[in-house]
C-alpha cells in the first residue's frame, strides 16, 4: 500500500546526460525517479501496478517514443505519459494527442513547465487509482451480503423505513432491524449518508442486473 | 571515352526521324499547291487562246455568208470574160476567197455537188457546203447560196482564212493542237505538240455560223517537264532551312533552360545539405541544452532548499558546465564539416568576370526581354579572378535574378542594370546596380542572414548562400543602398596570378 502511494516517475531517454539531469530535477521535488535508456527494456520491466507517470522521448534510436506511446496504451496501462521531443511540429504533437499523451512538452524543458505537468499527472494517476480502489472494496465488501441483505439494502437506498421494508418483504421491522445492523456491520459504514453514498450506485446496478424475485 | 558517334542510317531516322518526315511532308504540300496553281495558271491560257481562236474563226465564217449574201443581193452583171474585175477584186480584199463561180438561170452549175448545194441552200434559205473534203482538196470548201437570178458559189481556202496577225499563239511552236472538224473531217490549222503524259486540256466548240457546221478543236497536254521543278528545289530547300533553323532556336531554348535548371538544382541541393545540416544541428545542440537546463534550475531549487544540498547542487553545476562544452563541441564540428569542404571543394581556376556575367545574362535574358530591361555591362579591364566557375555562376545568377526581381517592382522607363567589372589592387570587383526599390537602412544589415527575406513565399537562403559561397572562395559579398535609388551588391573575389 504504501508503494502504490510513493510515486515514481519513469524517464525514458537515449542521452544519459539528459536522464540524468531531468532526474536530478524531478528529484528535487520529491518525486521517486526511474530512468531507462532502452525503451525495449523499460517495457519488460517497469512496474504496470505502481503510481506516477511516464516521460517519454520521442526521438529516439531504435524505437520511436510514438511507437512506446502505442504500445502503453495497447496494454492498458493507465499511467499518464508525457512526451519530450526536441523539434516539436504541431503534426508530431497532433499525433502524439490522438495516441493518448497527456502532455507534449518541447526540450529543453523549463523546470516549472515539467513539474507542473508531471505533478499534475501524478496527482491525476493518484486519484483515479484511490477510486479505483474505493471501488474494488465497496465491490468485495457488498458480495459478502447475504441476499436478503441485498434485498434490503437496495429498499434502504429507495428511502424505505424498517415499517415498509418489513411489509415489503414479509418480515417484522425486528427482523430488518436485524439485518440493516449485519448489512452496516458487513459494509464498514457509520452512517445511512455514508451508506448512500458509497453503496447506492452500486445496488442500483446490482438491481438491475438480478431483479429479485419476489 | 566518347568516340565518334556512328551515322548509321537506323541511327539518323532515330534522331531525325521526325524532323525529316516534317520536312518531306511540307515539302510534298508545298510543291502540290505549287504545281495546282502552275496547272491552273496553264489551263487558263489555254482556254483564253483557244476561246480567241473560236472567235476569229467565227468571224471568218460569218464574212463569208455577208459576201455570198451581197453578192445575191446585188447580183453583179454576168460577167464578160473569165477575168471580172468585181470578183478578183473580191478576192483580192479576201484572199481566203478563191474564186467566185455563179450560175445565171439559164446556165448549170460545173459539178453536182454544186447543184446539191443549192438546192440545200434554197430549202435552208442559208448558204450550204459542197463537197466537203478536207484532204483531198487541202483544206478547201464550196460554200453556196441559192438566190434569184443568179446562185453564187465560193471557193474558200480554210487556211487562208485564218487571220494570222490576230492570232494569239505561234503556229509553229505553240503546244496547243487547233483543229476544224466536221462529220470526222478534220483539218489541222496549228499542229501543236501532244505528248502522252501529264494531263490534257480539251476545247471544243462549233463556229457561230449555220452555213459552216465546223467544230473549233483545241487541245492541249501538259507534260510532267512542264511542272515548275526550279520552283520545287527552292520551296523543298526553303522548308528545310526553316526547319532547320527551327529547330536550332528550339535547341538553343532548350539548351538555355537546362542550364538554368542546373544553376536552380545546384542551389536546391545546397540548401537540402543545409536543412538536413540544421535539423541534424538542432537535435544535437538540443540534448546538451535540455540538460544544462535541467541541471542549472536543479541546482537552483537546491540551494533554495533549506537545508540547502551543496553537495548536489555543486554536482548538477559540473554536469551543466560538462554540457554546455559538449554545446560548443558540437557546434565546432559543424563549422568544421561546414567549412573545411568549402575551402577545400572550391579550387581557385583563371575565370573571366566579364565571361561569367554573360553566360549569367544569358540565362536570363528571356526575363530581361519580359521586363525590357537593357542591361549595360561596364568592363573597365579584362578582369580574371581565382574563384570556382560553378559557384561564382551560381553567385552572379542570384545577384542578376535579384536585381530583375527588384526592377519588376518599379515602372518599365525607371528599369536600369548595370553591371561594372574592374581590378582593384589585388581583387576583382563585380558589382550589379539596379534602380528598384533598394533596400531600407533597417534591412541592409541582414540581407545575408539565412532564412532572411523581404519577398513573399522567400526562403532567404540565396543571399546568404552566396555570401558563404564568396568567403569559401576568399572573397567577399556586400550590400549597399544606390544614388538615388535602388540596390548595389558587390562581389571581390582574388584576382587569379598571371601566368
Amino acid at each position: 500500500m504504501s508503494a502504490t502511494l510513493s510515486p515514481l516517475i519513469h524517464l525514458i531517454d537515449d542521452d544519459e546526460a539528459v536522464r540524468a539531469s531531468l532526474a536530478l530535477l524531478i528529484g528535487t521535488v520529491g518525486l521517486r525517479v526511474q530512468t531507462w535508456a532502452d525503451p525495449q527494456e523499460f517495457m519488460r520491466s517497469f512496474d504496470r501496478q505502481g503510481v506516477g507517470a511516464i516521460v517519454l522521448d520521442v526521438r529516439m534510436p531504435g524505437t520511436s517514443g510514438l511507437t512506446v506511446l502505442d504500445a502503453l496504451i495497447d496494454q492498458g496501462v493507465d499511467q499518464p505519459v508525457i512526451m519530450l521531443t526536441g523539434h516539436g511540429t504541431v503534426e508530431l504533437c497532433r499525433r502524439a494527442f490522438k495516441a493518448g499523451a497527456t502532455e507534449f512538452l518541447e526540450k529543453p524543458v523549463d523546470d516549472e513547465v515539467l513539474l507542473e505537468a508531471l505533478q499534475n499527472a501524478v496527482r491525476q494517476h493518484v486519484h483515479s487509482r484511490e477510486r479505483h480502489q474505493a471501488d474494488r472494496q465497496a465491490h468485495e465488501r457488498y458480495a459478502q451480503l447475504s441476499d436478503r441483505e441485498r434485498e434490503v439494502l437496495g429498499l434502504i437506498v429507495e428511502g424505505l423505513t424498517n415499517k415498509e421494508i418489513g411489509r415489503a418483504l414479509g418480515l417484522s421491522p425486528r427482523t430488518v432491524e436485524t439485518h440493516r445492523a449485519n448489512l452496516f456491520a458487513k459494509l464498514q459504514v457509520e452512517s445511512l449518508a455514508h451508506l448512500i453514498r458509497h453503496y447506492a450506485t452500486l445496488a442500483a446496478q446490482e438491481d438491475r442486473q438480478a431483479p429479485p424475485s419476489r | 571515352m566518347c568516340g565518334v558517334q556512328k551515322l548509321t542510317m537506323p541511327h539518323i531516322l532515330k534522331v531525325y526521324g521526325l524532323r525529316l518526315a516534317v520536312w518531306c511532308a511540307l515539302s510534298a504540300a508545298g510543291c502540290v499547291l505549287l504545281a495546282r496553281m502552275e496547272l491552273t495558271q496553264l489551263r487558263e491560257a489555254f482556254e483564253t487562246d483557244a476561246r480567241i481562236s473560236h472567235r476569229l474563226l467565227s468571224q471568218r465564217a460569218v464574212q463569208h455568208e455577208a459576201v455570198l449574201a451581197t453578192l445575191a443581193l446585188l447580183q453583179p452583171a454576168a460577167p464578160q470574160s473569165d477575168a471580172d474585175p468585181a470578183e478578183r477584186r473580191l478576192s483580192s480584199v479576201y484572199p481566203q476567197i478563191l474564186a467566185v463561180q455563179r450560175r445565171d438561170p439559164a446556165s448549170a452549175w460545173p459539178s453536182a455537188s454544186l447543184d446539191e448545194a443549192e438546192k440545200t441552200s434554197r430549202q435552208t434559205r442559208t448558204a450550204a457546203i459542197a463537197d466537203l473534203d478536207f484532204k483531198g482538196t487541202g483544206g478547201r470548201y464550196q460554200l453556196v447560196l441559192a438566190a434569184q437570178p443568179a446562185s453564187y458559189a465560193l471557193l474558200i481556202d480554210v487556211h487562208g482564212t485564218i487571220p494570222w496577225n490576230e492570232w494569239s499563239m505561234p503556229v509553229q511552236s505553240s503546244l496547243v493542237r487547233v483543229t476544224l472538224e466536221s462529220a470526222g473531217q478534220t483539218f489541222v490549222i496549228q499542229p501543236g505538240r501532244l505528248g502522252e503524259h501529264g494531263w490534257r486540256y480539251e476545247f471544243r466548240k462549233p463556229l457561230a455560223s449555220v452555213s459552216q457546221p465546223f467544230e473549233v478543236v483545241a487541245l492541249r497536254q501538259v507534260g510532267w517537264q512542264e511542272l515548275p521543278w526550279g520552283l520545287f528545289a527552292l520551296w523543298t530547300m526553303a522548308a528545310g532551312a526553316t526547319l532547320v533553323a527551327w529547330s536550332a532556336w528550339r535547341r538553343q531554348r532548350s539548351e538555355r533552360r537546362r542550364a538554368e535548371e542546373l544553376l536552380r538544382v545546384g542551389q536546391v541541393a545546397r540548401l537540402n545539405t543545409l536543412g538536413e545540416l540544421a535539423a541534424g544541428m538542432a537535435h544535437e545542440l538540443n540534448q546538451p541544452l535540455t540538460a544544462i537546463l535541467a541541471n542549472t534550475q536543479a541546482a537552483k531549487r537546491l540551494l533554495q532548499d533549506d537545508p540547502e544540498e551543496l553537495p548536489t547542487a555543486l554536482q548538477a553545476m559540473d554536469q551543466a558546465v560538462a554540457q554546455a562544452h559538449r554545446a560548443a563541441a558540437v557546434l565546432g564540428r559543424l563549422r568544421r564539416t561546414v567549412e573545411r569542404p568549402h575551402r577545400l571543394q572550391l579550387p581557385g581556376e583563371s575565370v573571366d568576370l566579364e565571361q561569367a556575367v554573360r553566360s549569367a545574362l544569358y540565362l536570363l535574358e528571356p526575363e530581361c526581354k519580359r521586363l525590357a530591361i537593357t542591361s549595360v555591362v561596364h568592363t573597365a579591364q579584362p578582369t580574371q579572378v581565382l574563384a570556382e566557375r560553378i559557384a561564382l555562376e551560381q553567385i552572379v545568377h542570384n545577384l542578376l535574378t535579384n536585381a530583375l526581381q527588384a526592377l519588376s517592382g518599379v515602372r518599365a522607363n525607371e528599369r536600369q542594370l548595370d553591371i561594372h567589372i574592374k581590378a582593384e589592387q589585388d581583387m576583382g570587383v563585380l558589382r550589379v546596380t539596379d534602380t528598384g526599390p533598394g533596400i531600407s537602412s533597417d534591412t541592409l544589415p541582414h540581407v545575408f542572414e539565412p532564412f532572411f527575406t523581404t519577398r513573399e513565399g522567400g526562403l532567404g537562403l540565396g543571399l546568404s548562400l552566396c555570401e558563404t559561397l564568396a568567403s569559401g572562395m576568399g572573397g567577399q559579398l556586400r550590400a549597399q543602398a544606390n544614388l538615388p535609388r535602388g540596390a548595389v551588391f558587390i562581389l571581390t573575389l582574388p584576382l587569379a596570378p598571371c601566368p
